[in-house]
């Protein structure tokens, strides 16, 4: 029984359910940040008996990188496009979050189905993790907002850093830090994609991009 | 044991209106008042008690009975339910099904009475409260399950008299969400502020105030104490999830339930002086996230074991 673990977890699945459920893009890129950062300790619960100098820079970075420098480049491209609010969200905040409740059912019942090779130190971690990255899938295809859709891909990320965690011991140190590179190109590039957008089109409606133009 | 017995009703028909009471004296602290004093619920009681009543010509008897008929309800489930670490006058297995459906006996002949007046401001209360109710009432449930599954016992004495006394060392973080979401259910099924507002009588955002506008005399007296009860076995359930510790001295839990209780009124007012009321259609929201804490302690338990 490992009661902190399970209680962090627990708050980072509650996290992800604020994220997906406000509509105020600061409010989302701020529990974002936190949620990253609680994230970020999961590697020193999970790993205590058996802590590694590496182990501990993947969750430094992770809390670095997720938890104020991604946070910060998001409040940036809101200063910059000044959009505040998604307004008239695919899928309305209700519907949100019953498919939000639905996915968190449904990935625990898959995750008791799953036989994992390593021993795994909480049952919650892989239903959560799962139920992340569907409630990222969410926020991807139900907002208009791309900024809102960047946040549900990093929402997504943290989900598959969770799986990752599991497979610390046996991933070497290149694949980890590959994941946050990786994590950190895609928000530029999506960062570089909102700008553009909005130059174009003077908002962040991804809308706009299905209708041609001359 | 008789002396349990009448120190269980004794808390149960004379303590709840004081809650009213402090939470109406922490509203007005916060408001640089001095405010009523504890009392005044009694003497509202008292002088409610004491005027008649008016009945308008469009209702007939389900008007009449409705205030009685909730507040016997209410009490009804107050036996129920264990208070101050005494066992309940009556206790069956499965009687936590009984104590939540006497709860919505309550609301149910409310609403009855608030559309019989055939005033189409109360009808819309009366659906307010039917919509909101459904949605907490599941929630209350869902919660009341994952109680019986931690202790194994369906009975709400045997829940709350030791049942639960080994469950935040091994499952806490799912009594936190429990402890959450019922809190809550206790703000809506209460029409506390970020719901509702107790205080108001003229706001067409309001819920529960707007059906019982047309009720006089001594049937209002019956609602507002009928609420004050609610209120306080609401209270009671969550205090009893939340300090499970019992010294096995009567007296010293006892002073400890209420010391513990009159805390809960303590937040609620703070709640009330510190919130804004939310918007009305954003009260599913919130009662939705109620649901959701309530089901993810559900799957929790069911995937951890208990």
């Amino acid at each position: 029984m490992n009661i902190w673990l399970d209680a962090i977890l627990i708050l980072v699945i509650i996290l992800g359910l604020f994220i997906v459920a406000s509509t105020r893009l600061g409010t989302m890129i701020q529990i974002f940040a936190m949620q990253s950062m609680i994230l970020g300790c999961v590697p020193f619960f999970m790993y205590a008996k058996e802590m590694e100098v590496y182990i501990m820079i993947v969750a430094l970075a992770a809390i670095v990188l997720r938890g104020f420098i991604m946070p910060n480049f998001l409040f940036w491209a809101i200063r910059h496009v000044s959009v505040r609010s998604e307004v008239s969200p695919f899928i309305g905040v209700g519907t949100t979050l019953l498919l939000s409740c639905l996915s968190i059912v449904g990935s625990f019942l898959l995750a008791s189905k799953l036989v994992f090779p390593v021993s795994i130190s909480s049952e919650l971690v892989i239903p959560s993790s799962f139920s992340l990255i569907i409630m990222g899938f969410i926020l991807i295809v139900g907002r208009t907002k791309a900024i809102s859709q960047v946040v549900g891909y990093l929402l997504l990320e943290n989900g598959i850093f969770l799986f990752a965690i599991l497979l610390l011991k046996k991933m070497p140190l290149l694949v980890e830090m590959g994941i946050l590179l990786d994590l950190f190109i895609a928000a530029v590039v999506m960062g570089i994609v909102v700008n553009n957008i909005s130059d174009e089109f003077n908002n962040t409606d991804t809308m706009a991009l299905t209708t041609l133009k001359d | 044991m008789n002396i349990s017995l009448s120190l269980h009703l004794i808390i149960l028909f004379v303590f709840p209106p004081l809650l009213l009471g402090i939470i109406g004296k922490i509203k007005a602290f916060f408001a640089g008042r001095i405010g009523p004093p504890l009392w005044q619920p009694y003497f509202d009681l008292f002088k409610l008690m004491h005027k008649a009543s008016v009945y308008s010509v469009t209702t007939n008897w389900i008007f009449r009975a409705a205030p009685m008929v909730s507040t016997a309800a209410i009490l009804a489930a107050g036996i129920l339910m264990p208070i101050a670490g005494f066992k309940p006058p009556v206790q069956f297995w499965g009687d936590m099904v009984l104590f939540v459906y006497l709860f919505a006996l309550a609301r149910f002949v409310i609403i009855l009475a608030a559309l019989d007046t055939g005033s189409s401001f109360e009808g819309m209360g009366a659906s307010r409260e039917a919509t909101f109710g459904c949605l907490s009432e599941i929630t209350m449930f869902l919660n009341l399950t994952i109680l019986a599954l931690l202790s194994g016992k369906l009975s709400l004495s045997e829940i709350f008299l030791g049942g639960l006394s080994s469950s935040w060392v091994l499952v806490g973080p799912v009594l936190i969400l429990v402890v959450v979401s019922f809190f809550l259910v206790l703000l809506v099924e209460n029409s506390r502020i970020p719901i509702d507002d107790p205080e108001t009588h003229l706001e067409l955002t309001m819920i529960h105030e707007v059906m019982v506008l047309d009720h006089s005399g001594i049937d209002l007296a019956y609602i507002l104490y009928g609420k004050a009860v609610k209120l306080f076995l609401f209270g009671a359930l969550l205090v009893s999830v939340i300090f499970t510790f019992k010294t096995q001295n009567f007296l010293i839990d006892m002073f400890l339930f209420i010391f513990e209780i009159i805390g809960l009124a303590i937040l609620i007012g703070v709640v009330e002086s510190t919130m804004a009321r939310l918007r009305l259609n954003k009260v599913p929201y919130l009662l939705f996230s109620a649901f959701i804490f309530s089901i993810i302690g559900l799957i929790v338990i069911l995937v951890r074991g208990h």
